[in-house]
């Protein structure tokens, strides 16, 4: 019995020198795992997306040659994150590196500038995101448009003038009409197709007593004009006024019948009077030329063409000064 | 009333926040397979780990895998479409130490000492300084590499044998 059992133990001691082998005997084991400190190889990779911006174009009358694109970001409009000059396509696509954009608010511009002078720049405001793609909408490349401003002034006292019609025309279309506003200020705009046109009218005061005014704008080297407006009689113009009260009355050399007509007037042309005789009244009356300069004449209108002016009610339609 | 403002704001800061840092997918792998990724003290999973929406910013993580060394790591994340991290992590080697000099003390890494003559080490892999001490003076320095699983023998100022 007592062999069985030692048999047993020399079965087990042998199974454990088996499975730890024989080196294991007396060896301790020291408790910690000892590091050296060694830097582990560690890889750091990102992928930077991209954000796609694409942008349609539409040209309803002529295409520049080319178009510049630039993009600012958060406000700035004075360091692009990006600058291209693109053919005019109808589909312009523009990448950026991921996360340059504000995505609060649509602070971010795009800036679209035709590299032709008559053609006017867009200024595109849109809102950021992280990565991915914009579709903006449609933004039409046009012409600048033509722009005229000015100030409508009383010729006789300097005194501005509200509410007095005033129209851009090319005979015989009417392209464009206002009213002056406070102040006698007025600003006018007719599509940039005109530029080229050589007969674009400013006519002003249609709705007074007055004859109307007109001038003659050249939009060939600027897009902007600046015109004042001076209607009725000048200064120089004394009293008693009168007013032409029908379309060509005569402007004669003398007051007796049969004398020379030296020009037909308009209705509503000033007259300067200075002598009078029972039928006739001889005075001036001011001439205004394509060049801009007034010209006064001197002549004889029969009575019953004219009437007294009444500087204080100069509007055809009741409106007061 | 003053609850559902309260609520207002917190969302309005909530996604401002998010607008601020906006999610990066994260994709974590190592050598060997099957590591255990923490970051910032939550647990991501096991290598290889893909496409895990994390926001840009300062992050920890930790890797560990039994038989290696952990490894601690610290990275501001840049905001990004996604980051790939790739860990190559060292083992821990089975190293058996024996000598038949008498007296003397062994020390690792200015560290970890022991006097048994016989004796079963864990070893990171790569370079170990070791040095002798005999009645506390420096008698011998060297350095162990454990690149494998080894028996070192040592003998009195004599170069380690395997």
């Amino acid at each position: 019995m007592e062999k069985v059992k030692e048999s047993k133990y020399i079965i087990i001691i042998i199974m454990v020198m088996f499975i730890g082998g024989c080196s294991m005997i007396g060896f301790s084991k020291y408790p910690d795992i000892i590091h050296n400190d060694r830097q582990p190889l560690i890889s750091v990779t990102y992928d930077y997306g991209e954000i796609e911006i694409n942008i349609p174009l539409y040209y309803p009358r002529y295409k520049p040659d080319n178009i510049a694109f630039q993009v600012y970001a958060d406000g700035d409009t004075i360091f692009p994150l990006l600058s291209v000059i693109e053919n005019p396509l109808d589909q312009v696509s523009l990448f950026l590196p991921h996360g340059v954009l504000n995505l609060e608010d649509s602070t971010n511009i795009l800036k679209i500038m035709p590299q032709d002078f008559d053609f006017r720049t867009l200024v595109v405001p849109f809102k950021g995101i992280v990565e991915g793609r914009i579709e903006l909408p449609i933004n039409t490349i046009d012409f600048k448009p033509l722009i005229v401003r000015g100030q409508v002034m009383l010729a006789k006292n300097d005194s501005t003038l509200k509410g007095v019609d005033l129209a851009i025309q090319i005979f015989p279309t009417t392209l464009a009409i206002t009213k002056s506003g406070l102040d006698g200020f007025f600003e006018l705009g007719i599509p940039g197709e005109f530029m080229k046109s050589n007969n674009i009218e400013l006519v002003a005061g249609t709705n007074l007593i007055f004859k109307p005014f007109r001038q003659n704008l050249d939009f060939s080297k600027t897009k902007g004009i600046f015109q004042d407006v001076r209607i009725g009689p000048s200064k120089t113009m004394d009293e008693p006024l009168y007013i032409t009260n029908k379309h060509n009355v005569h402007l004669r050399e003398n007051p007796d019948i049969g004398s020379t007509t030296k020009f037909l007037l308009s209705k509503g042309e000033s007259f300067s009077v200075k002598r009078t005789t029972r039928g006739e009244l001889f005075g001036d009356v001011e001439v205004l030329l394509q060049d801009g300069k007034m010209v006064v004449f001197e002549g004889w209108v029969a009575r019953e063409d004219l009437k007294l002016m009444e500087i204080k009610n100069i509007f055809l339609s009741g409106i007061d000064d | 009333m003053i609850k559902s403002k309260i609520i207002i704001v917190i969302l309005f800061y909530v996604l401002k926040l998010e607008n601020l840092f906006a999610q990066v997918s994260l994709s974590v792998n190592a050598i060997p397979r099957r590591v255990e990724v923490i970051m910032d003290g939550v647990s991501l999973g096991e290598t290889p780990i893909r496409d895990f929406e994390i926001s840009s910013g300062p992050h920890d993580f930790m890797l560990i895998k039994r038989g290696y060394a952990s490894v601690d790591y610290s990275l501001i994340v840049n905001q990004s479409k996604s980051i790939k991290l790739d860990f190559f992590l060292n083992p821990i080697y089975k190293i058996k130490f024996t000598t038949e000099e008498k007296g003397l003390t062994f020390e690792l890494n200015n560290n970890h000492q022991w006097t048994d003559k016989k004796i079963r080490l864990q070893l990171e892999a790569g370079d170990h300084l070791l040095r002798v001490y005999k009645r506390n003076k420096i008698v011998d320095e060297q350095t162990i590499t454990a690149d494998e699983p080894k028996h070192f023998k040592y003998f009195f100022k004599k170069k380690l044998s395997k």
